[in-house]
């Protein structure tokens, strides 16, 4: 056991963790994945779409939970369907629906889940333990998972996906029936597993918040295709334009001084001024600012980039051809 | 605070092979069985079973010794009886394959065949814990997205119930033969009693390899664990019930009863009719008592339906199979 990670990021760290040529899969007559090309490299990613728009196909077709109907799949560099277990072994997935064994406690499951990974029994049963405290659970991990609250069972889940300490980790709406509190927590320590461990995290959501937050690359899908796929940096570099300013006072002075330059500006409920300058860059903006002689007490630029991609890019795939 | 360091630890220890793996799914659906009251008592009465064949065993060995305390104890009771039993042992102890071989394989065919109905009780009591729970609890995608594939899954469930099995019926039958012939008075008895263990081992693995496969068939049909127990249930009492109809209007339709078809597979193996005849031959009591048993009853002894008897296991084995195929998917 050590306490340093894995050197993800310098071993192979141009090479595509996810690779894909063509991957389609069919139910009957509905197309749930269309012919999907990707290559994806390491970090944290983000899967998003509407819901039944195919991004829960994906990541099970990529585990070999669904048979690919044609094209191909690589996995941290090996064929999906030819070298399923080995490539499981190194691979954590999180379901979206509970999936615990009826009458086992906690901490017997996570063991259980370690040994079925072919971890011997002592140390699974420390890693079990082990990775229960990083997901903060207690003494609740000696009672049986049937009876656990949503927001265990959603701890639970995490904790067996990563008791043996996969390269990557498919997470899929994790953070589902979670209150305020529970989703900023479980969200917190799967932002530190890639970013404090190197674990490579996929995370599946239809919560623009927690991608935005966690997340470093962005792949949307819709209607079994991909729409988008950049870094987040790069989404909101392209939708630069607007920002959001947050001022003590002065609020009147600055919307008087965008109505005479003809930038559109809205005061939010929060006491924001959204204000579209259609730049690229911030500098107009500061400039004014500069200009009025106000102090603004925060700028956020493109707040709402990742959203308006998104639905700019649902608007585009629903457009008729 | 924690004591401890709650931070997530990289492992980079050396994993197990395949069939730890395998194992692991076996031993922990086994340890799931038995935490079910009624199959711990269940396992429980088998042993006793045994228990109780050994010491049937221990007393049929003492008839063979001319002064030993059964034989006395019989003379205690009636010096005729113990004249009687005198002549049977001098009769025996010239036909070591009739008094040895001959009775043994009639009572293991007989114990066997008991063992065979409570195993058969117990798989059902087994059957929620085999693939139906994790059928109902979605653990079915756990074991998919761990480091093991379909076929070890189902090889590990298929040995929870060779294991179960062997707890309530082969381990018993075993242990009666092993521990009857220990206490016999003469070494020889093992020697002698080899062809009922031959016989006892190769209905005992044939049919326990077909139950477990039927099991799980059956285990993997609903998502409800009531539904898949009762279902077991009522093809065994159902299929039992149909047999003596069956028998005089479609007596092919027999084959549909599990238990009929293994009762028959038992026949074929043990050959009954044959140990019978030798006895019948060569002991004239034996000759007596045999006369009396209806004709029809010896036709069935000497000749059951064992093609039969197979194709129809044959078919059931095929059918849980292919439900098992259909059924066990993670989604």
């Amino acid at each position: 056991m050590s306490g340093q990670p894995p050197n993800h990021h310098d071993a192979a760290a141009s090479a595509p963790v996810i690779a894909t040529q063509d991957l389609t899969k069919v139910f009957g007559s509905q197309r749930a994945l269309d012919g999907v090309n990707l290559r994806v490299g390491r970090g944290a990613i983000g899967l998003l779409g509407p819901n039944g728009a195919g991004k829960s196909t994906f990541m099970k077709c990529l585990l070999q939970l669904q048979p690919i109907t044609s094209g191909s799949a690589q996995l941290l560099g090996r064929e999906v369907g030819r070298e399923g277990r080995e490539i499981r072994k190194r691979v954590g997935y999180t379901p979206e629906q509970d999936c615990h064994i009826p009458g086992m406690a906690g901490c017997e499951y996570v063991t259980y889940c370690a040994q079925l990974c072919g971890l011997p029994f002592q140390a699974a049963r420390q890693r079990a333990h082990e990775m229960l405290d990083f997901v903060g659970m207690g003494q609740e991990r000696y009672r049986k998972a049937d009876t656990y609250s949503t927001g265990m069972k959603q701890r639970l889940k995490l904790a067996q996906a990563m008791v043996h300490d996969p390269e990557i980790i498919f997470l899929d709406e994790p953070t589902n029936g979670l209150d305020p509190k529970g989703q900023a927590q479980i969200l917190e320590l799967i932002q530190s597993l890639w970013r404090a461990y190197g674990i490579t995290v996929v995370l599946s959501s239809h919560l623009l918040h927690d991608v935005d937050r966690i997340c470093e690359q962005i792949i949307i899908i819709a209607r079994g295709r991909v729409l988008v796929h950049d870094t987040l940096d790069n989404l909101k570099a392209r939708r630069r334009g607007a920002a959001e300013v947050v001022l003590a006072d002065g609020q009147d002075h600055l919307e008087a001084a965008c109505r005479r330059r003809q930038w559109p500006c809205q005061l939010l409920p929060n006491g924001h001024l959204k204000i579209e300058h259609n730049s690229a860059s911030l500098n107009p903006l500061l400039n004014l600012l500069h200009e009025l002689k106000l102090a603004p007490l925060e700028i956020i630029p493109s707040p709402n980039a990742l959203e308006e991609t998104f639905v700019q890019a649902l608007e585009i795939s629903h457009a008729p051809a | 605070m924690p004591l401890h360091d709650t931070g997530y630890q990289h492992w980079q220890g050396v994993h197990c092979g395949l069939w730890r793996r395998r194992w692991t799914i076996a031993s922990n659906g086994l340890t799931a069985c038995l935490q079910n009251k009624g199959l711990r008592y269940l396992a429980g009465l088998c042993w006793a079973a045994a228990l109780a064949m050994t010491a049937l065993l221990f007393l049929l060995g003492q008839l063979l010794v001319a002064d030993s305390i059964v034989v006395q104890w019989i003379g205690n009771l009636s010096p005729d009886l113990q004249g009687f039993a005198r002549t049977f042992t001098t009769w025996l102890e010239q036909h070591p394959e009739v008094s040895v071989r001959t009775t043994q394989d009639v009572l293991f065919f007989y114990f066997g065949l008991g063992l065979l109905r409570l195993s058969i009780f117990a798989l059902g009591m087994a059957i929620p814990f085999l693939i139906t729970r994790d059928l109902g609890s979605n653990a079915i995608i756990i074991y998919a997205s761990k480091a093991v594939s379909r076929g070890d899954y189902l090889l590990g469930k298929f040995c929870t119930a060779l294991g179960l099995m062997t707890l309530t019926w082969l381990g018993p039958v075993c242990a009666a033969w092993l521990l009857g012939n220990l206490l016999a008075p003469d070494w020889r008895f093992f020697w002698h009693a080899r062809v009922p263990l031959f016989h006892a081992l190769l209905f005992g693995l044939g049919s326990l390899a077909f139950l477990s496969l039927l099991a799980l068939g059956v285990s993997a049909v609903a998502a409800k664990e009531k539904s898949t127990a009762a279902l077991w249930f009522s093809w065994w009492v159902l299929g039992g019930m149909m047999v003596p109809i069956a028998a005089h209007t479609n007596p092919w339709l027999r084959h549909a009863s599990f238990n009929f078809n293994l009762d028959q597979l038992a026949l074929g193996i043990f050959r009954l009719g044959d140990d019978l005849k030798i006895a019948q031959e060569n002991i004239p009591i034996f000759g007596m008592m045999l006369g009396n048993v209806p004709r029809h009853t010896m036709a069935a002894l000497n000749s059951p339906p064992v093609w039969g008897a197979a194709l129809g296991l044959l078919l059931m084995a095929a059918l849980a199979a292919l439900v098992v195929r259909k059924r066990v998917k993670p989604e």
